[in-house]
Formats: structure tokens, sequence, C-alpha cells
């Protein structure tokens, strides 16, 4: 990929294990996510995908290991703390506020762009409107990337499920992070969905990181520059995604129990 | 270009829709004037007033239920520190029922402060269960400390109290003060469901993983809306007051605070007025059929579970969905 990639690393974990009493979750993940990337982290059900993806943005603390983002351990840090920093998260379920529109879905995801408080909105003071004023602009360039424009009154709840999902990317996308955290941003959609999908992708990932984990290997395969698979537990490989392919233990452990 | 014409017209929207907030302001305040002057029966006017006192403390229990998602229990804790406060005030320490009050209000959002951050850990039956718990704690400590609060007895035998030179004695005079006290606390929540505050209170009960995830303090945003709700309740347990001229350890019964679940949830919790709607259904209602207590908690039982049926949003629901009907509009936005 003819990506421009940065020296330092976003995000880098070395050493993750993480035990639920006596079951290993994980067991020594180390990686590199470079600047500027799309990275990927595949491999079948109960992998530990998830339980990585939780502990690389610190919802999840690991029993041993550290994790650094744009250089800085995040051990300690609470996970709203790392979210203001430039990092968003999308969520497999749950994606979105589905009893609010799609406007109030993307103002509540400005939250960490938009320190005013009550009083601010009773006497309307110059910088609340002013700042008022700017969410406004970014709402209509963020509803024009996800392609909801049309929507902006709809109740989220009631969106198809690949609409919710760009929803959330949106909800994302609205304090402009550094770094994205999808997770299986495109299970459960169809192949028109998964097409308009992977071009979002493509539109949002100039100056950002962005890891996804994914099921759909042909959504791997046409985002992301390398991917990491994890099996039971245990990273296997990082590799480019066509690559990956090439181990016989991930043919054996993913793909064999996949059905494509 | 483009944006800047939406812009525009989001800003004529705006400014529209602040005309239209002022006519509503207008037309409450207009309407409480009309009650309080039309009105001479003296038992009607101060039960009026009672219920606009009451329906603050439904409001405070709308910040934790409508706000954040949790059923607070103990929230009657809160009212109940507000008559003592103003009981005391008056009565022991002769202080003014302004002062009284306001010392009632500081102390109830202190005591929310530190309550909130034993009790906010739980979520859920877990937080309700613990904080009714606390209220039985209050009303044992309410019999016991004679000397404070009276004992079982209660307080009671007030001098006359007033608010700079209304006689709160006087039913018209205590229905001004209380809805006037109603409709500021009504326009302050409104504003602040609107604040960012607003917002992220609101992301907090719908998702607050995904909260979190977009930099949300879940747990500063629980604790801060607990410390906004209390001081309410406890307003409304200081100007309940001058209608019940007596203060007891029941006030921390936990059917007060049940009283004005009902009152939530019969007017709506997704509206900031949907409390009111419901304070004065609950009250007036049985009022004007003249219905017998006890035929008033069967009959309120049953709508509640009627309204928790059919339309889980409470009457103001009923409302929208029929404006709709008739507008023929969907996916109408009834969350403001």
């Amino acid at each position: 990929m003819p990506t421009i990639l940065g020296e330092t690393p976003s995000v880098s974990a070395r050493d993750i294990v993480k035990r639920y009493g006596g079951v290993t979750a994980l067991n020594g993940v180390s990686l590199d996510v470079r600047e500027g990337e799309i990275f990927g982290i595949i491999g079948p059900n109960g992998a530990g995908k998830s339980t990585l993806f939780d502990i690389l943005c610190g919802i999840t603390v690991p029993s041993s290991g550290s994790v650094r983002i744009m250089g800085r351990e995040i051990a300690g840090i609470p996970s709203h703390i790392i979210a203001r920093s430039g990092v968003a998260r999308t969520f497999q379920r749950t994606a979105v506020f589905s009893e609010s529109t799609v406007l109030e879905n993307l103002l509540y995801g400005r939250h960490t762009s938009f320190r005013h408080g009550v009083m601010g909105r009773i006497l309307g003071s110059i910088s609340y409107m002013r700042d008022e004023q700017s969410f406004l602009s970014r709402v209509e360039e963020v509803l024009t990337l996800i392609g909801l424009a049309g929507e902006r009154s709809r109740k989220a709840g009631v969106l198809a499920y690949g609409v919710q999902r760009r929803l959330a990317i949106g909800i994302a996308l609205m304090a402009d992070p550094k770094i994205m955290f999808l997770d299986e941003p495109a299970a459960g959609m169809n192949g028109r969905e998964t097409t308009d999908f992977i071009a979002l992708i493509r539109a949002i990932a100039p100056s950002r990181t962005i890891l996804i984990v994914e099921h759909d290997m042909a959504v791997i395969r046409q985002l992301c520059g390398r991917a990491l698979v994890v099996v039971d537990g245990k990273p296997v490989v990082i590799d480019e995604p066509n690559h990956v392919l090439r181990y016989p233990e991930v043919v054996s452990a993913y793909l064999g129990t996949e059905d494509d | 270009m483009v944006a800047k014409r939406q812009l525009s017209a989001m800003d004529k929207r705006i400014s529209g829709q602040r005309a239209l907030e002022a006519f509503y302001c207008a037309c409450a305040a207009g309407g409480i004037a009309a009650f309080g002057l039309a009105f001479t029966d003296p038992f009607v006017v101060t039960l009026a007033g009672y219920t606009c006192a009451f329906a603050l403390f439904a409001l405070s229990i709308n910040i934790i239920l409508g706000g954040v998602g949790e059923v607070p229990l103990g929230q009657c804790l809160f009212f109940g520190i507000g008559s003592y406060g103003a009981a005391i005030g008056i009565g022991k320490l002769g202080l003014s029922f302004e002062v009284a009050v306001v010392a009632a209000l500081v102390f109830a959002a202190v005591c929310a402060a530190i309550i909130g951050v034993i009790t906010l850990r739980l979520t859920g039956a877990y937080f309700s269960i613990v904080s009714w718990g606390l209220t039985g704690v209050a009303m044992v400590a309410a019999a016991n400390l004679d000397h404070i609060t009276g004992g079982p007895l209660g307080l009671f035998g007030f001098p006359p109290i007033t608010v700079g030179p209304l006689q709160l004695g006087n039913p018209q005079a205590y229905f001004f003060v209380t809805a006037a006290i109603l409709l500021v606390s009504i326009l302050f929540l409104v504003a602040v469901r609107r604040s960012p505050f607003g917002a992220a209170m609101d992301s907090v009960r719908q998702n607050p993983h995904l909260a979190r995830a977009v930099g949300v303090d879940v747990a500063r945003i629980r604790q801060k809306a607990f410390m906004l709700s209390a001081p309410f309740a406890a307003l409304a347990g200081a100007l309940s007051v001058p209608y019940t001229q007596i203060v007891t350890p029941d006030v921390f019964n936990v059917a007060n605070t049940v009283d004005g679940l009902l009152m939530v949830l019969l007017g709506g919790a997704r509206l900031v007025i949907g409390p009111v709607i419901g304070a004065a259904m609950f009250t007036l209602v049985p009022q004007i059929m003249n219905l017998d207590p006890n035929v008033k908690i069967l009959a309120f039982s049953s709508m509640i579970i009627l309204i928790m049926m059919l339309a889980p949003g409470g009457l103001h629901q009923i409302g929208v969905t029929l404006r709709d009907r008739l507008a023929r509009k969907k996916d109408a936005d009834y969350t403001r």
C-alpha cells in the first residue's frame, strides 16, 4: 500500500497477558501499529480479539504487559481520559444512542471537544455560540461523510443495521480522533453496505491510525496494510492480509472453522 | 456555501424556537396568575400550591430517573432534609424562612455529594435499595434526636412563615410563591437538559459504554446529576412545610418517594415538564372527582400499569402520538 507511514508507533503493546481466574484469554501478545496505518486483528470466535481490543484502548486492564498510545503508557488512566486524548472506539453491539436522533447522536459524540457548562447555555455566551456554530458545521461535514444528511432527525434505533454502523463511525469522528478502534464494524452488513463501508473507512483514513477487529476477511484484505492473527489467545503472525493465509496454523485455526 | 445556508436556516429555526418558548413561558405565567386570581376557595388554592411544591420533588426524581436512568427510591431523604431544615431553621433557630431554606438546600447538596460517592458505585436495583435503606436510617435518626427534630411527634407550631413581604399562610401568596419557583425551576432544568451536561447525562442513561468512549466521565456525570437533584427535593420539602405545618419522621417514608415516582411515570420521564403534568393529575384529579383515598390508590395503580403497558413514555407520549397522528408526522422528536 502506498500510504506514508510515520516512524513512531501510535499504539504499541508488549507481552500482553490477560487471565480470567484460571483461564488465560491472552498470552504474550505484542504489536506496534504505526501512525497512519490501518491495522487488522483477526481470529476465530473466542480467540481473544475483543479482549485484546479492550486492553489496547484502556477499557480492560491486562494481567501483565504494557500498552502505549502515542508514546504514553495508559496503565491507570481512566478510559474516558484516554478517549479525550484523541482515541475513539466503536462497539459491536449497542453502537449508537438508539433513543436519540441522528443529530443528537453526533451531538453526544462531541463531548470531548465541547467544554461549556449549563451557565454558558443559559447566558448564551459568545464563546458558547461560536463553538456551537463550529460544531454545527462539523456536524454537516460528518453527516455528508457518512451519507446520513437526509436522516438527521430520524431516531437512530429505527435505522437499518448497516446505517447504524455508519452512524457509529460518525459519532467517533465528531471529536476528530487521531486513533480509531473499530470493533467488528462490518458485522452483519450486506454486500452493498460492506462496499460502501469500505469506501467510508478509506475516506476517513488519511491522517488517522485505524485498528479494526473483523471477522470478514474480505474487509481486512481490502483495508488493512497489516493484520495480526490471534488464535487461542496467542499471536500467530503479523503480516500483510494476503500473506497471513499462507501460514498453515492460520488456515487450520481460522479459516477451517469458517464457512467462507 | 451550502453549509452556511443550512446554518442560517438553523439559526432561524433556533430563534423561532426561542420565540415559541418565550410564548410558552408567558402562557404559564398568565395561567398561574389567572388560576391564583380566579379560584378563591382557600382549600383549592392551597392544594394547588402544595401540588407545585410536590411537583418540584417529582422534577428532582426525574433528574435521576429521566436523566441518568436510575430509580432514586431514597430521594425522600433530601425532601426530609428540606422539611426539617426549614422547620428547625424557623422554629428552633429563629431564622427567616429564606435563610433556613437556602441552608437546607446547601446541606442537601453536601449530603448528596457524600452519599453519592458511596451509592452511585451501584447501579440498577442495588442503587435503589441502598438509597432506600439510607432513608430508613434518617427516619430512625429523626425519631430519636428529640432535642433537634422533636422526636416521633415531630416539629410544629411555627411562627408565621413569610417570603419577603408575602405571608405564606395566605393561600394565594403560597400558591404564587410555589408556582413561581416551579416555573423558574422548569426553565432551569430545560436549560440543563439542553446543555452539554444534559447531553452527557442522556448519553450516560442510554449507553454508558459508548458515553465513556466519547470521553464522558460517567461516574462524575452521575455524581453531578445526584447533587443537582438533591436541592430540588429539599426545596420541595421546605415549601411543603407552610402547607403541612408539621414535620414528622414520616417525611422519610418511602411512600413519599413512590408518590413522586408515580407522578414522573404518569406524566412521562422524557420531557422536563412531564413530572409536573403528573403531579397535577395526581393531586387535582382525585380532588375534583372527590375520590376516597383508598379508591385513589386503586385507580392510580391501575392507571400506572395501563400507562406502562400502552405508553411507557407517560401521558405526554400519548399526547405526542395523537398530535403526530393528526399531523401525519413520523419519527417525531419528542425527546425534548
